[in-house]
């Protein structure tokens, strides 16, 4: 797990040193118990939310507190969705039950009620060039 | 971050939850609701078996007891049932959706006392935290809730009560069972018995063995999918065994019955239509069969199929096979409409007749001609049916039942009954017609091994004296009455199912 961490974890560093300007910061909310980490990830295209492309940006921080923020900086200005998960046992993955419903922590920007995996329509968001503050909840 | 699991396991729950919210502008409706309830229960005392509590526990307090406490009787009766029905203004819509709270009636030498308290789930914490109902609930429409995690999120362990050992569990029937302590009825939190089924579907009727061990299902139906998960979990609480099986027609389920080597689940066919709450879109197929499930308990993992003209049950008591037979008996509703939300009317505050009557039926199942048939006992206006496990044969059984006289003033049980099918006799006994009557539970007399011989354990709500309380019978002499009712100072609402815990 610690490898594919690091691994995405690279990528979004190599993203950050070619791009632009606009600095994001994200908070998580509802964030039940403190085991484990947050692990998030900034897409930038319908491809990237579908698993066809790499995240333009990830992170893992403690699950500490109620809530937890993540800064992203140089991101290019447009448009981002944002997946989050809590992942309590450390396996790297978000932990589903028999019938595949999620038994982890877990939500989209935007916060759609949906009960599947958001689009990223309905998750994505504008980030201009003066940098953007967003708030997502777990669910 | 695993990006690729993350996914796939996310796409396969899509779509799995069946108490998904769907915002309708159901809310101005619901708080007219809370008003039309408060008018109704000026005009009709016996709605407070549907009012919501306005405190989240009672502490010990002794009840009064008229009569003779049976000196063998100790230990305690738990119960649970939905309690909490309005939040800032808005009242649920079906009787289902309030939240539990669970009861310990501690019948000691020093004489009986209650205490109560909300089983403290996810939903009920969160809706305290907030002010307001915002979790999607079975059958009332949530405007705006919010989004949930999975079932256990919208757990209002509502309906029974589970012991394994010490252990005590409120149970609902579509998530976990809620752990609670035995004494201070605090809530310790949901029971997984392996990861792999954190939060699924347990029913609020499990049967226990012989053996000890216990059997139970959950209704996959009400994630949304289609089949049973069957449990089997040893006297020690650890899991024996998970098995699914499957039908391609969907069905309802709340309860099974069993006999020593069978498990007997009839699914109730139905539709979905578009919109609102599970309760609200649900609508049971009376053009279909009711599919039967006769599940060997030694291969739980496959089931043999039969059809049954359409019944809707609820509740099925005790089971027996007779050669070839196997006989189920059961309280069989006479409306699938009515039956989808019960009591509706007086959870809107109305005094409305209710337009189902239950019948005590029997569902004989032919295994050697593949058929099965309902039959008709002749007995009606029952619910909430108990037996002593202990019976072998149908000839050797007796149902007891709360069971509604021609005098009650509610459209609701105001007697109790002792039903001996084999014999076509039924004794009753109605505590008058200012009293509501709930289940009542068998309870075997210490050292003694004969079917039949113990007590009835039950409760009631007076409504004249507004005060709840709990009742004892001899099951062999139920025309006789109470050998002692235990009244508290207070009532609370109505329940639905409990458990014994002897100390004897």
């Amino acid at each position: 797990m610690k490898s594919i961490i690091l691994s995405v974890l690279g990528t979004a560093m190599f993203s950050t040193s070619i791009a632009h300007a606009a600095d994001l910061t994200v908070k998580v909310d509802d964030i039940r118990g403190n085991k484990g980490k947050l692990m998030l990830a900034v897409y930038d295209s319908a491809a990237g939310w579908d698993g066809k492309a790499k995240p333009v940006a990830a992170r893992a921080l403690d699950a500490a507190g109620d809530s937890v923020m993540f800064h992203f900086e140089g991101l290019a200005a447009g448009t981002y969705a944002i997946s989050v998960m809590h992942d309590e046992n450390g396996n790297g993955k978000l932990d589903t039950n028999f019938v595949g419903m999620p038994i982890e922590g877990y939500g989209f920007s935007n916060d759609p009620k949906v009960m599947r995996k958001a689009t990223f329509a309905e998750a994505s968001f504008a980030v201009d060039d003066k940098g953007t503050a967003i708030e997502l909840h777990l669910r | 971050m695993n990006r690729r699991g993350f996914l796939g396991q996310m796409l396969v729950g899509a779509g799995a939850l069946a108490f998904a919210p769907i915002g309708l502008r159901a809310e101005s409706l619901q708080r007219n609701a809370v008003t039309a309830f408060a008018r109704g229960l000026e005009q009709h005392r016996w709605l407070a078996g549907w009012k919501s509590v306005g405190v989240e526990s009672f502490e010990p307090c002794a009840a009064e007891i008229e009569g003779h406490w049976p000196q063998e009787l100790t230990g305690v009766l738990y119960r649970n049932g939905p309690a909490w029905f309005e939040r800032d203004g808005v009242r649920y819509q079906h009787w289902f959706d309030g939240d539990g709270m669970l009861h310990a009636w501690n019948m000691g030498k020093s004489g009986i006392k209650h205490r109560a308290r909300m089983v403290a789930t996810p939903k009920f914490k969160r809706e305290k935290r907030i002010g307001r109902f915002v979790v999607p609930a079975a059958g009332t429409t949530i405007e705006n809730a919010v989004s949930i995690r999975n079932n256990d999120d919208a757990n209002t362990a509502n309906t029974a009560v589970m012991r394994i050992g010490d252990r005590v569990f409120a149970l609902w029937e579509a998530g976990s069972a809620f752990e609670v302590d035995a004494e201070s009825l605090a809530t310790i939190g949901p029971q997984t018995f392996r990861n792999d089924l954190t939060a699924a579907p347990f029913s609020a009727h499990p049967l226990r063995d012989r053996d000890g061990s216990i059997w139970n299902f959950g209704s996959l139906d009400l994630l949304g999918s289609s089949g049973l998960l069957i449990w089997h979990i040893g006297g020690d609480g650890k899991l024996t065994s998970a098995t699914t099986i499957k039908d391609e027609q969907r069905g309802y389920l709340h309860s099974f019955a069993m006999t020593d080597r069978h498990l007997i689940f009839v699914l109730k066919p139905y539709r979905m239509e578009e919109g609102k709450a599970f309760f609200e879109r649900l609508r049971f197929a009376e053009d279909l069969p009711c599919r039967v499930a006769v599940v060997a308990k030694d291969a739980p993992d496959s089931a043999r199929w039969f059809d049954v003209d359409f019944g809707m049950v609820y509740h099925f008591a005790d089971a027996f096979e007779q050669g070839n037979e196997i006989v189920v008996r059961a309280a069989r509703h006479s409306s699938a409409k009515a039956a989808r939300s019960p009591m509706s009317a007086a959870m809107q505050g109305r005094a409305d007749t209710v337009d189902d009557h239950v019948d005590l039926v029997e569902l004989r199942i032919d295994l050697g001609k593949g058929r099965a048939q309902w039959h008709d006992s002749g007995i009606g206006g029952i619910e909430f049916p108990t037996f002593d496990p202990r019976a072998m044969t149908a000839r050797q059984s007796t149902i007891y039942a709360p069971i509604r006289t021609t005098s009650a003033i509610a459209p609701w049980s105001n007697a109790i009954s002792a039903i001996d099918l084999h014999r076509e006799k039924k004794i009753v006994h109605s505590y008058g017609n200012l009293v509501l009557a709930e289940e009542h539970l068998f309870v075997p007399k210490p050292g003694s091994d004969r079917v039949g011989h113990g007590w009835l354990l039950g409760t009631l709500l007076d409504f004249k004296a507004m005060r709840s309380g709990l009742v004892v019978l001899d099951a062999e002499h139920v025309d006789a009455g109470p050998l002692a009712t235990a009244w508290l100072p207070y009532a609370f609402p109505l329940g639905f199912h409990g458990a014994f815990a002897s100390s004897a």
